[in-house]
């Protein structure tokens, strides 16, 4: 997996690694019990300070993201967390995000946006029943 | 947190001219403080002073919480130094060097010696008059690194080196310094090359005329520090917020740097009536450029 750290986002430097991770296990890349990078590792391949990766690391263990097998490294925690959930839908914040900022220059209103939002659904929904499944 | 460095009203005077006026800063155990200036800033002669090879006017130095001439002894042995450029006797072999450095401190990894020798390639017989100042540096940093210190001074360690050096240097300091007891590990820097080190830098100090102009977390201040643009229909308003650079207009554009709350600059350039904000955080290197101006 590709680790990006970006210094024009205004995100500190141990967010955007535990977004990265929770982005990761949202979408699949990293699975339960698959093994992260060290902190050394990481932190040399990105040169970033130890510290920042540990914090990371840390905060991804408070949270249930990840375990520390003492001694053995970091590990994808095999329960799903609601942590899923919570990460699918700030991705899809964000995307939805985009969608409000095209409608704005498109001038096009609220309640247009959200009728045709319902619309889309219905769209998908149909085309699902219409597949069978 | 314990502080590794602490300079408190710190005043050096060469002559006429005073190099640092009244600076004070902190370096927290295990974090990595960055000090940023152009040239005759007084980056170095803080430095120096840091490492007592210049006596201040006024003001006072204390290190790991001791007083460096009380304690001399202790506190040369609790940190190590790489020079921007180092010199060796042009005699010496790289072992020489090697075991000339470990007699002289009081506890020497003869472990990470080993590595980071064998990591740079450098030839244990070869005399340092034939070392490339990439090589020098490469064991500047294995001296400095195998002595174990809590604190680390990199005074423009990569300037003037290529970019695989470069590389490697930061690899080793990340890698090999940092390694055991990274909560201890303090590093001081001074650099030009901000890009470069961005990515270790958790605090640093902008100093402009001997003074200190900024001195912040660096999460902190890329969070802070942002620039922000608008389009306007017509010409742009006056501008009435707190900006860090004169603003600029370009036709419908209205352009400036705010240090503080964006979003609030962001709701000023809506009220005001622009029809597309852009808003964009800046770099250590941007917001060193915007303070050092």
């Amino acid at each position: 997996m590709r680790w990006i750290i970006d210094y024009q986002t205004g995100v500190p430097l141990y967010l955007q690694l535990i977004a990265q991770v929770k982005s990761a296990v949202a979408t699949g890349t990293l699975r339960a019990g698959d093994q992260l990078p060290s902190v050394r590792a990481m932190a040399e391949e990105l040169r970033v300070n130890r510290n920042t990766v540990a914090k990371a690391w840390a905060d991804l263990e408070a949270e249930g993201v990840i375990t520390n097998r003492q001694g053995l490294g970091c590990f994808v925690t095999e329960k799903v967390t609601p942590l899923r959930k919570a990460v699918r839908n700030e991705r899809l914040a964000l995307a939805l995000d985009q969608v409000i900022v095209q409608a704005h220059h498109l001038q096009v209103s609220d309640d247009t946006l959200r009728a045709l939002l319902d619309e889309r659904l219905e769209h998908f929904q149909q085309t699902r029943n219409a597949q069978g499944d | 947190m314990p502080t590794t460095v602490s300079l408190d009203g710190l005043s050096v005077r060469f002559g006429r001219k005073e190099a640092v006026t009244n600076l004070s800063l902190k370096v927290e155990s295990g974090r990595c403080h960055a000090l940023l200036g152009r040239n005759g800033s007084g980056k170095t002669t803080t430095m120096k002073a840091l490492l007592g090879l210049v006596r201040p006017d006024a003001g006072r130095v204390s290190l790991f919480g001791l007083d460096p001439d009380a304690h001399e002894a202790e506190v040369k042995s609790r940190l190590a130094w790489v020079p921007d450029s180092p010199a060796f006797y042009p005699w010496m072999t790289v072992r020489n060097v090697l075991e000339h450095t470990a007699t002289m401190r009081t506890s020497w990894r003869l472990d990470v010696e080993e590595h980071l020798i064998a990591r740079f390639g450098l030839d244990l017989n070869a005399p340092t008059a034939s070392l490339s100042k990439g090589q020098k540096t490469q064991l500047a940093l294995t001296c400095a690194v195998a002595a174990d210190p809590e604190l680390l001074v990199l005074d423009e360690p990569t300037t003037g080196l290529d970019p695989l050096v470069r590389r490697q240097f930061l690899e080793a300091v990340i890698g090999t310094f940092q390694d055991r007891q990274p909560e201890r590990k303090t590093i001081v820097v001074s650099t030009h090359l901000i890009a470069e080190f961005e990515g270790i830098i958790d605090d640093f100090t902008v100093l402009s005329a001997g003074k200190v102009v900024l001195s912040s977390d660096a999460d902190e201040a890329r969070q802070r520090y942002c620039r922000l643009r608008g389009w306007f229909e017509q010409a742009p308003p006056e501008l009435t917020l707190p900006t860090v650079r004169p603003s600029k207009r370009e036709g419908r554009l209205l352009e400036f740097v705010v240090d503080q709350r964006p979003d609030e600059a962001r709701a000023w350039l809506h009220h005001a009536g622009a029809s597309r904000i852009e808003l964009t955080p800046l770099s250590l290197e941007e917001i060193f450029v915007c303070a050092a101006a």
